[in-house]
């Protein structure tokens, strides 16, 4: 990816980002630096939860609903136990196991386990435990379970009729931990939520009717990324430092350690993890129940237990399905002055996440316009389609309601639809801001200039081969996470830094970002930063992506910037008293060139203590500082723009896609597609880059193959596997171009911001369908819809 | 119970090293035969033939097999429904080879078997008896392959990482067959595995670079 650091970004100095304005790099952002877990994950000898076997291991399965919605009324337990190989059989009337609590983001008030099952494959009832997994399986079947089957929802438009009987059987309390409060109470299946800005209707009443439009937006649901079953694998053991009571030790529930613990009430110095890696999880942060039953199973038949779900019961949701129908006015310049949205959200099962429903209100792509009268109104549907764990990345797929109004008012005014978005992106400060945002500036002048962007009226451009040719553009600003991570310890030790840190939560090298920021800052080589991998430390670098900026890259920059000092003050400290030799030092110290001079004498270069003045003068850091230096650093940046929801901005991301409709096919190919972003600064480029092929691959996949499909007489989902669920593969992802700008106006270190997955969308590739065609397809554009929105079908 | 060895190989050196560690582990013969069905431990092949007979007379007894695996002979005892990857995982503590799709979709347990690329969670471990196998453990431990492994890492073709031995092995596969692919070759070599975390372009940069070393 070529770094253009052009000369009018260099005018955004005023823009730059907290903990200095160093512009000489060696390490950060250098490309093709090989990650520290890397050779583990290539070579297969990196170990994922699912991937454990112990010795005298046994196995334990849910029983699961085979219905949309189910009651479990009763089980064979004496024909389940008699199965040979069974070891024993739990079920929800257990006293022992009605004393399991909910976890962070579970399901409040409600028991861990009880007999109500609201989608098919949801755990039910009963746990078996058995010498392996074939037998749990024919031991539930031998329970011979029998269920009242309930009515059930699947199409969220039918759940929206309050006559529907209602699904959920429960009585607990649901906590929406970020939604807004109840618009008016509920009523049948259907939540109802209200966020609302200005005065939609005074605008719409004096604006005509030719500035006025009304259109529709799917949002898509699909899979959730996990690419590993979930489970758990544990053990109690008797621990020799720690005999005030057994010890635990639990694989496969990765940054969940405490929690399960205290589950079981073990506290952290008796729960014992050694994995680091748990598979794609990102940004969802909920707990399978095979992740937390493990311990309870292995305590009660006095061995090691495993319980892993299959895949077909690992297909939770990234994102949840939502309709969208949405009035704009515009003026005559296409600037948008009102916008009524009306939508009705799948709600999912018990304890869904209220992000992608609600909770998107609160930060919806309306708040980058300059438009102030904007009313959101959500129907949230319960539903038995599936579960949405927090926070499965769905923010960033929310802002295409804004392009697609962007896209129709290019169309209307015949003008370029970049040009459209410049008229409506707000100012950096407020809705109010008048000035334009700098890097949103910058990335369409590079974004323009590597798609060699030529717009053009809807229909109007044929390629050679016939097939209709169309583009589109949507932008996002950078999220700017600063959550977590943010508790740095470094420590010196013979020449060499470590960083002490239980690893990144998700599969991602924030670890080697805050190792290259330390490199930077502290003066050594990237080799002499030592990553000190255990799940006892605090550290958690996250944050902004592949490239783990943000938060995490802030403290640690402080932090190193900390330690350089102590090192440079213990090298004149050992320069003028030099330590006592060891046991078995003899003859006289080594003179040290460093002796007479000041800690601000001097700095540490390539793992060398030099002085300023002459840095002929040096001494290899090794050999002038022999004790031991700690450093503590905990901060956050000073601002996280994502609870600004969308009012404000730093860095700014910019997509193109342009495509080839085949009108006689229906076939989409997506020919270009380019981003063009600045995530303030890159901090480990090669991983930012994969970023970009990431949210390329959401693109693609939720636009043109993924799709779930229910049985709508059953409600059970038909596609839960990966051969009838189309997850894009190489052949199916287009070519990208990619620009990365450094404004270096980001909140974390050295200004950058990173750009998380704000590149993800789900209607850009529509948008340009749209361009090329002049019909709307909702996604995924299959062939048949295609044709279907031509009238050719 | 002991640890486990803490598998962060976090160099070239430590990953090679671990993985012919691994495959050092793998018994090469049976010290006992132990019973799936009730965990108990029996001194020969003909005594579990005669424990089932008087105690689970309906049930199909584990069968006995000999594997070429990664150059290295080896007994096992599983049931004969037993898929490559359950053994492999279950019986061998090779775990490169992962339990993904289950259904032959996605890739992640890619083998090598007889020179092809093989999905190990679609064949069963009794049909591969004179037959040599190649897991991701043993190209790792093949210095001959480091340049691969090395490309990998550094070009990224990863980030959770689940799925990335399946993409090697098929890479391997690959310039076996083909030592200086064109990036189409490697994206058709490719075509049978899945990366939730989107990296394909990362592989073909990867591979084109290690042919160029290897070569």
């Amino acid at each position: 990816m070529a770094l253009q650091l052009k000369e009018r970004i260099s005018s955004m100095d005023q823009l730059i980002g907290t903990n200095d304005k160093r512009m000489d790099f060696k390490w950060v952002g250098k490309p093709n630096v090989p990650g520290k877990l890397s050779y583990a994950l290539a070579t297969g000898t990196a170990k994922f939860g699912s991937d454990y076997v112990v010795p005298n291991m046994c196995e334990a399965r849910f029983l699961r609903s085979p219905h949309a919605n189910a009651k479990l009324l009763s089980v064979d337990l004496e024909a389940g136990l008699a199965v040979p190989g069974v070891i024993d059989i739990i079920t929800w009337e257990d006293e022992e196991l009605k004393k399991i609590g909910a976890q962070p983001f579970g399901p409040p008030g409600r028991p861990y386990l009880d007999e109500y099952a609201e989608q098919d494959t949801a755990e039910v009832g009963v746990i078996v435990v058995a010498e392996n997994e074939d037998i749990c399986e024919l031991a539930l079947k031998a329970l011979d379970p029998q269920w009242e089957v309930l009515p059930f929802i699947v199409d969220i438009e039918k759940g929206r009729d309050t006559e529907h009987p209602v699904i959920r059987q429960l009585n607990y309390t649901k906590m929406d931990m970020f939604g807004p409060q109840p618009a008016k109470p509920k009523a049948a299946n259907v939540s109802y939520a209200d966020t609302i800005q200005g005065d939609v209707d005074a605008v719409f009443a004096k604006t005509d009717a030719d500035h006025i439009f009304e259109y529709t937006v799917e949002l898509p649901a699909f899979a959730s990324h996990i690419p590993n079953q979930v489970g758990s694998i544990a053990w109690w053991f008797d621990d020799p430092y720690h005999p005030e009571g057994p010890a635990l030790h639990v694989e496969g529930a990765v940054q969940r350690r405490t929690s399960v613990g205290q589950m079981y009430g073990v506290p952290d110095e008796r729960t014992v993890q050694e994995g680091l890696f748990q598979g794609g999880k990102y940004c969802d942060w909920g707990m399978r129940k095979a992740q937390e039953i493990t311990p309870f199973l292995a305590k009660r038949v006095g061995r090691p237990v495993r319980c892993v779900d299959t895949r077909e019961e690992t297909f939770g949701f990234l994102m949840n399905q939502r309709h969208m129908s949405i009035k704009v006015a515009f003026d005559d310049r296409g600037v948008i002055t009102a916008v009524d949205d009306y939508s009705v959200a799948d709600g999912g099962t018990f304890s869904n996440s209220s992000f992608g429903t609600a909770n998107d209100q609160g930060y919806g792509p309306y708040y980058t316009l300059r438009c102030l009268d904007i009313r959101q109104r959500m129907e949230i549907i319960d539903t038995n389609r599936g579960m949405m764990y927090l926070s499965g990345q769905h923010c960033p797929f929310n802002w295409d309601s804004v392009t697609v109004a962007l896209h129709i008012i290019a169309d209307k005014l015949n003008t370029d639809v970049i040009e459209i978005a410049k008229r409506n992106l707000h100012g950096p400060e407020s809705q109010e801001d008048p000035n334009e945002v700098l890097s949103f500036e910058a990335c369409i002048e590079a974004g323009k200039e590597m798609m060699d962007w030529d717009w053009h009226a809807t229909g109007a451009k044929t390629l050679p081969d016939g097939r209709k040719h169309g583009a589109a553009f949507r932008y996002q600003m950078c999220p700017r996470h600063a959550f977590s991570g943010y508790e740095s310890k470094l420590e010196y030790k013979g020449g060499k830094v470590h960083l002490p840190t239980q690893g990144p939560c998700t599969g991602i090298f924030a670890v080697e970002c805050n190792a290259l920021v330390v490199a930077e800052e502290v003066g050594v080589d990237y080799d002499d930063v030592v990553i000190d991998f255990d799940y006892r430390h605090t550290f958690t670098p996250v944050g902004g992506g592949s490239d783990g900026s943000s938060a995490s890259s802030w403290a640690t920059k402080e932090n190193a910037v900390l330690l350089k000092n102590m090192i440079l003050k213990q090298a004149v400290e050992e320069a003028e008293n030099p330590p006592a030799g060891g046991m078995f030092s003899f003859g006289p110290p080594t003179p040290n060139p460093l002796k007479g001079y000041k800690p601000e004498d001097l700095d540490l270069v390539d793992g060398k203590i030099v002085v300023k003045a002459d840095p002929q003068i040096s001494h290899p850091l090794g050999l002038a500082v022999k004790k031991t230096l700690v450093s503590t650093f905990e901060g956050r940046p000073p601002a996280a723009i994502w609870g600004h929801m969308g009012k404000k901005f730093d860095t700014m991301n910019t997509v193109y896609a342009e495509v080839a409709v085949d009108e006689e096919t229906g076939i989409v190919e997506v020919t270009k597609y380019g981003t063009a972003i600045d995530p303030g600064k890159v901090l480990r480029s090669t991983s930012l880059e994969s970023q970009l092929d990431q949210s390329v691959y959401f693109s693609v996949g939720c636009q043109l193959t993924e799709d779930y499909y229910f049985d709508q007489e059953t409600g059970v989902q038909l596609n839960k596997n990966m051969i009838d669920y189309k997850h894009p593969g190489v052949l199916d992802v287009p070519p990208s171009l990619k620009v990365a700008l450094e404004t270096r106006s980001g909140n974390a270190a050295y200004g950058a911001s990173g750009i998380s997955h704000s590149l993800s969308n789900t209607h850009l590739i529509m948008c340009a369908i749209h361009n090329a065609t002049g019909v709307w397809v909702q996604p995924p554009a299959t062939p048949d819809k295609v044709l279907k929105a031509l009238g050719k079908i | 119970m002991a640890n486990d060895k803490i598998s962060t190989s976090v160099t070239a050196e430590a990953a090679h090293q671990r993985a012919a560690d691994l495959i050092a582990a793998v018994p090469s013969s049976l010290a006992a035969y132990r019973c799936p069905l009730c965990n108990r431990d029996f001194g020969s092949y003909d005594a579990l033939v005669a424990h089932y007979g008087d105690e689970h007379p309906a049930s199909v007894l584990p069968v006995t097999v000999t594997l070429d695996l990664n150059g290295k002979l080896c007994d096992l005892l599983i049931e004969p429904h037993w898929t490559l990857q359950r053994t492999l995982q279950f019986r061998l503590g090779l775990t490169g080879a992962k339990h993904m799709c289950d259904r032959g979709v996605c890739g992640s347990c890619t083998v090598i078997v007889d020179n092809r690329p093989i999905l190990a969670c679609q064949i069963l471990t009794i049909e591969l008896e004179d037959t040599k196998i190649q897991t991701v453990e043993g190209i790792a431990a093949d210095p001959k392959w480091k340049p691969l492994i090395d490309a990998y890492c550094k070009w990224d073709a990863m980030q959770c990482g689940y799925c990335t031995p399946g993409f090697l092995v098929a890479a391997k596969a690959l310039l076996d067959r083909n030592p200086n692919p064109t990036e189409q070759d490697c994206k058709e070599a490719l075509a049978g595995n899945i990366c939730i975390c989107g990296t394909y372009p990362r592989h073909s940069q990867a591979i084109l670079e290690a042919a160029l070393k290897i070569a």
